[in-house]
């Protein structure tokens, strides 16, 4: 059923290796490869409130420590607070006819925690000015974290130094006469090693912590009452606030809500965006979208037969071509999957590059194409070999199919479009506008058990068209062909030839 | 997977000249009040309280067998008032589900025996996953898939996830075909 729900029969192979549906995939059309989210780079493009929608520069998110400044959860159970009207009485008690004064409080609609039950006394502003609670190690931990930035600082200074040090062409006078600085120095009788006055500032060490001998006795509460539970917070509700850990529920104080980020991915090997979200929150809308659905053929199973080991049994799957272009679809053995160790070789002898695992069919890529890599790659990603187990053999079939373009209005049209398509009617069964019915035989290998999931694999061989201007004089736009290894899930075996 | 052909019975439903396919065996209330826009499907024994506030469907909205559409309450010093429903395009509603939502954004997938509680806000792009109960007033991010009781965000959704939902309510509505007489 779709990708939307429902479970993943029908995986593409990312040049990475791994196994992923295609709504999860992306296509760089400057490398023209797929990459999955683990062979992108994830850039944090903006902060927002889940809650509120609201937009927050990263430097205030870090000031605010990536939490919303007006948003609360609830320490109970996690879920939204909101904000409560409870009037209390009128605002001039000597006029009976005076509005009553309005108050606000927090309040969880799913458990019933309420700011009123531990003590936090009602605000007359409805958004903000709730008291945050102070840690009472704060101090410390600044002056600690204070510390370790002047460390880092002078580590970085002493660094440069010694950059600068080894750089260092000329010979000083000094060094051929024997009378260095520090010579110098015990002859005029300063003290030995003076660093540089910026180095010399030692990072202010805070006061050590001090351990203490008389330790408080164990609370003898605790082995003579009852532990009422209803009192005691969950471990969960101790680390959401982990400044403070508090033990008995009374100490549980409302939370600042965690902000949610929207990220643009980049492609890691030639550093083009993939994807780009827009800056406003709400939007489900892209200003990059390069994502696998939108350029490669999905393939989707309609329906199998029962499979039973050594019995041919009939697949069809539909195609779906998702760009405004013309595309072949040529079905081709799986090539990875017979011999692993060979697939293991291939994949150690050349790490360099993951096109030079295409075959040469590609040779076809004009160097317009090619002079764009000039960029150095930033990571070379290793191809790794696919670990999904093959079980099943797919005959391949000797002709291609065509798939249209894709046609928004071909919905309203209701005449039966063929465009006059010569199929082979042993491979196509059925198609309409975009879309192509295949008909494939498949067979589960001998000597399986029973109930042994089926998984069969091709090549799927399509003809991109890359619509990116290239140079000014290439016009037209290139056209090549892209493999991708399908990885079908069929179901179980139900029997035996 | 490919969708499979959903039939249901001529005699039983009812077909619009916008294409909305309601069942007979439903309980539309106030039927004034509830404007579906198109393309809709409402399955059997589903209820839609159009009585209590308006009710507004975008296109493509699937509303499954013994789902509930009811506007949600807010409850005030001299009594409840009742807010409007609006739904976006290409929404799907599981069966048996309770929406309660003050607003439902377009391609959102809502599954099987889900309670959204009232005066939610379910923002485009976001998923409900099977069994969810959402606290009242929660609000769902887009891209988020929320599951569990109470609901809560426990993943994120592929960015083409407005394509899948369009594809997957257009299917919907393809294969939702009466039962051919012989």
């Amino acid at each position: 059923m779709a990708h939307v729900v429902g479970p993943e029969v029908v995986k593409y192979a990312c040049t990475c290796g791994l196994l992923k549906s295609i709504s999860s995939l992306y296509f760089c059309r400057y490398c023209c490869q797929l990459r999955c989210g683990f062979c992108v780079c994830h850039e944090v493009d903006s902060h927002f409130c889940g809650k509120c929608c609201e937009n927050l520069p990263s430097s205030e998110a870090r000031l605010k420590k990536n939490r919303c400044g007006n948003c609360y959860i609830c320490p109970s159970c996690q879920q939204e607070l909101s904000t409560r009207i409870g009037s209390k009485g009128p605002s001039n008690p000597e006029d009976p006819k005076s509005t009553p004064k309005k108050m606000y409080y927090l309040s969880c609609l799913y458990c019933r925690w309420s700011s009123r039950d531990v003590g936090i006394p009602d605000q007359s502003a409805a958004t903000g000015g709730w008291p945050d609670r102070e840690n009472v190690n704060a101090n410390r931990l600044q002056e600690i974290i204070e510390m370790y930035k002047a460390m880092v600082l002078a580590e970085k200074q002493q660094k440069e130094k010694d950059k600068k040090k080894q750089r260092g062409k000329y010979l000083s006078y000094t060094d051929r006469t024997g009378v260095t600085a520090a010579a110098l120095r015990k002859r005029i009788g300063l003290p030995v090693d003076i660093q540089h006055s910026l180095l010399k500032a030692k990072p202010k060490e805070p006061e050590p912590a001090i351990a203490k001998e008389d330790v408080e006795d164990l609370p003898e509460e605790l082995l003579t009452k009852p532990v009422n539970l209803t009192e005691v917070t969950t471990i969960e509700q101790r680390l959401l606030q982990i400044d403070l850990q508090p033990t008995t529920v009374e100490k549980l104080f409302p939370v600042h809500k965690q902000l949610s980020i929207k990220r643009s991915l980049r492609c890691r090997s030639c550093e083009h965006n993939v994807s780009k979200p827009e800056y406003n929150p709400n939007s489900v809308k892209f200003k990059i979208q390069l994502f696998a659905y939108y350029h490669v053929p999905e393939i989707r199973i309609v329906t199998v037969e029962p499979l039973r080991a050594g019995r041919p049994s009939e697949l069809i799957i539909k195609f779906t071509n998702p760009t405004q272009h013309q595309t072949t679809i040529t079905i081709l053995s799986l090539v990875l999957s017979g011999d692993e160790n060979e697939v293991k070789e291939e994949t150690g002898d050349q790490p360099s590059l993951p096109q030079e695992k295409q075959p040469p069919s590609l040779s076809s890529q004009p160097s317009s194409l090619l002079s764009l890599s000039s960029r150095q790659p930033s990571i070379t990603i290793k191809p790794r070999p696919v670990s999904q187990e093959v079980n099943a053999d797919v005959a391949i079939p000797s002709s291609k199919v065509i798939l249209p373009p894709r046609d928004d209005a071909a919905e309203y049209d209701d005449s039966g479009d063929t465009h006059n398509i010569q199929d082979d009617p042993k491979l196509v069964v059925w198609r309409k506008s975009n879309k192509a019915f295949v008909k494939l035989l498949v067979t589960p290998k001998q000597g399986l058990a029973l109930n042994t999931e089926i998984v069969a694999g091709f090549t799927m061989q399509h003809i991109y068209t890359n619509t990116i201007a290239t140079t000014v004089e290439n016009r037209e736009p290139d056209k090549h062909d892209h493999n991708i290894r399908v990885f079908l899930t069929l179901g179980n075996l139900v029997g035996f030839d | 997977m490919e969708l499979r052909e959903i039939n249901y019975n001529k005699n039983e439903y009812v077909e619009t000249a916008s294409g909305n396919k309601v069942c007979r065996q439903t309980v539309l209330c106030g039927s004034q009040n509830i404007i579906l826009q198109g393309k809709v499907i409402v399955q059997a024994e589903a209820i839609i309280r159009g009585d209590l506030a308006n009710v507004r469907t975008g296109r493509y909205c699937i509303i499954s067998k013994e789902a509930v559409i009811r506007p949600p309450y807010k409850k005030f010093s001299k009594g409840v008032a009742f807010f409007p429903l609006t739904m976006g395009d290409h929404v799907f509603v599981g069966e048996r589900s309770v929406v309660s939502a003050a607003v439902v954004g377009s391609y959102v997938y809502i599954g099987k025996n889900c309670v959204i509680g009232r005066r939610c806000i379910l923002k485009d792009c976001c998923l409900i996953e099977d069994n969810t109960v959402l606290a009242p007033e929660t609000v769902v991010p887009p891209f988020t898939r929320y599951g569990g009781s109470p609901g809560t965000n426990i993943g994120d959704l592929p960015e083409c996830q407005a394509d899948l939902m369009v594809d997957f309510t257009r299917g919907y509505y393809q294969h939702f075909q009466p039962t051919k007489i012989i």
